[in-house]
């Protein structure tokens, strides 16, 4: 291998050993490889180039993409996952208005439930509210829920369980009109939110506002995102077939198959968890005169290529949540690009560290923002 | 109900399935609860609140 066959194998692959990783970091200095001719900076033309999309797969119900994203670093990828995570906004119960609740569930515990109800509604269409202002027919949805439950006159119990069909939209002001074709619900109608015994009662009104994921998990619009690198296991060395065939069995998820003629070959790299059951040695492992067993097969991991998995709540279908967090890592980069570009940036960087030290007047002024 | 997975709406189907006679794994499994820290909510969950339930006070004084 030339050295620069090196240098990119180390840049794009980790690798996984018995007991040890290799080239686990990514390398950052636009110099690292410059010894032996290979570019490691950042070029946007190359960039752009490179990058990829692509969808694999999508669930029955059209809540859980998986897709994979190559050609881009672990700092971009793991931005985009944890922007999915907690800054891409949705609706959310904030406040819930108790008027009666003679049920053995406690308000608040009620109210905590109630918060975490995904609700359909596009955030698109509403502004942030800003706690202690008013509520507005722009920044608020209303939903009601008034359930009691009793005995009929056969004595059956009616409404013992209340479920989370039971939040209705109110609608505030003109919301009649601009929600028509598609009014603001519950996800998931079937949510068990409360159990009420007969003369029980419970009035709540709740008022929906925007939020994002860090401030409350209840506006998450995601169940889970996370991605894997791609795994790349890799026959270095062609084995024996009695081997080849251990090694084809060990693998508990069948990553490698056996060709007519007894070659090993892997067969479905993307299934292979790396679990290290196939360089693991063999009680009659071979070693070389240096007791170091070489295994057949060398584990790889592609580090610039991400499989993605995002399940989403059901208030926004994924494919729409990658795309706003994309969108949100774009507003963030141009607002930072603009700040870079201000002729007058060193002089606030300059009052900025100024106003660190005990001055009283930059103190009052910081303290209503905090708020 | 929720720990990012939406868990609140399967404890109803979830003891439809144990009457049923299914197993517990099989259960969680059919519900698509994949990750253990989903599968722990049901197969931990203690129904508590049919046990306060009994004390309800506000039929009898409701006079309902
Ligand atoms: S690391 Fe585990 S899953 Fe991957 S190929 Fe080897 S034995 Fe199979």
């Amino acid at each position: 291998m030339s050295g620069k066959d090196v240098a990119t194998k180390m840049k794009t692959r980790v690798i996984l050993g018995e007991d040890r990783i290799l080239h686990g970091s990514s390398f950052d200095a636009p110099t690292s490889f410059a010894s032996v001719g290979v570019e490691n900076g950042l070029n946007v033309e190359k960039f752009t180039e490179e990058v990829k999309v692509e969808v694999n797969d999508v669930s029955e119900d059209g809540n859980d993409l998986v897709f994979e994203l190559s050609g881009v670093d672990a700092p971009l990828a793991n931005t985009l996952r944890r922007i999915l995570l907690s800054e891409v906004p949705t609706m959310a119960i904030e406040i819930a208005e108790f008027r009666d609740n003679t049920s053995v569930i406690q308000d608040e515990v009620f109210a905590h439930r109630l918060g975490l109800v995904p609700i359909k509604a596009d955030p698109a269409f509403f502004e942030t509210h800003v706690s202690g202002n008013e509520h507005t027919p722009e920044n608020t949805l209303i939903f009601d829920l008034n359930v009691k439950c009793f005995r009929d006159i056969n004595n059956e119990v009616v409404n013992s369980k209340v479920f989370a069909s039971a939040l209705v939209w109110t609608p505030f002001g003109e919301q009649a009109e601009r929600f028509a074709e598609n009014p603001p619900q519950v996800v998931h109608p079937d949510i068990l939110l409360a159990k009420l015994a007969p003369g029980q009662r419970i009035d709540v009104r709740c008022y929906v506002t925007k939020g994002v994921g860090k401030v409350h998990a209840k506006w998450s619009p995601v169940a889970t995102a996370s991605y894997r690198l791609l795994p790349e296991p890799v026959i270095v060395a062609q084995p024996k077939s009695e081997e080849a065939s251990r090694i084809a069995q060990t693998c508990p998820t069948k990553v490698f198959d056996i060709e007519d003629s007894g070659e090993l070959v892997v067969a479905r790299p993307r299934q292979c968890t790396m679990c290290r059951e196939c360089i693991r040695p063999p009680p009659d492992a071979q070693h070389s005169a240096h007791g170091v067993y070489t295994p057949a097969v060398e584990l790889r991991r592609v580090k610039t290529h991400f499989i993605f998995s995002v399940e989403s709540t059901g208030i926004l279908p994924p494919d729409r949540l990658v795309r706003d967090a994309i969108g949100v890592l774009k507003d963030r980069a141009l607002f930072y690009a603009e700040l870079f570009d201000q002729k007058d940036f060193e002089e606030h960087m300059a009052a900025a560290s100024h106003s660190d030290g005990d001055d009283d007047a930059s103190d009052d002024e910081t303290k209503p923002m905090l708020e | 109900m929720t720990q990012g997975q939406v868990i609140g709406n399967k404890w109803d189907s979830y003891l439809t399935f144990l009457n049923a006679g299914y197993d517990e794994r099989s259960a969680l499994d059919s519900l698509g609860l994949k990750r253990y820290c989903c599968r722990r909510m049901l197969l931990s969950h203690v129904d508590l609140i049919e046990k306060l339930l009994n004390y309800s006070v506000a039929e009898k004084s409701s006079g309902e």
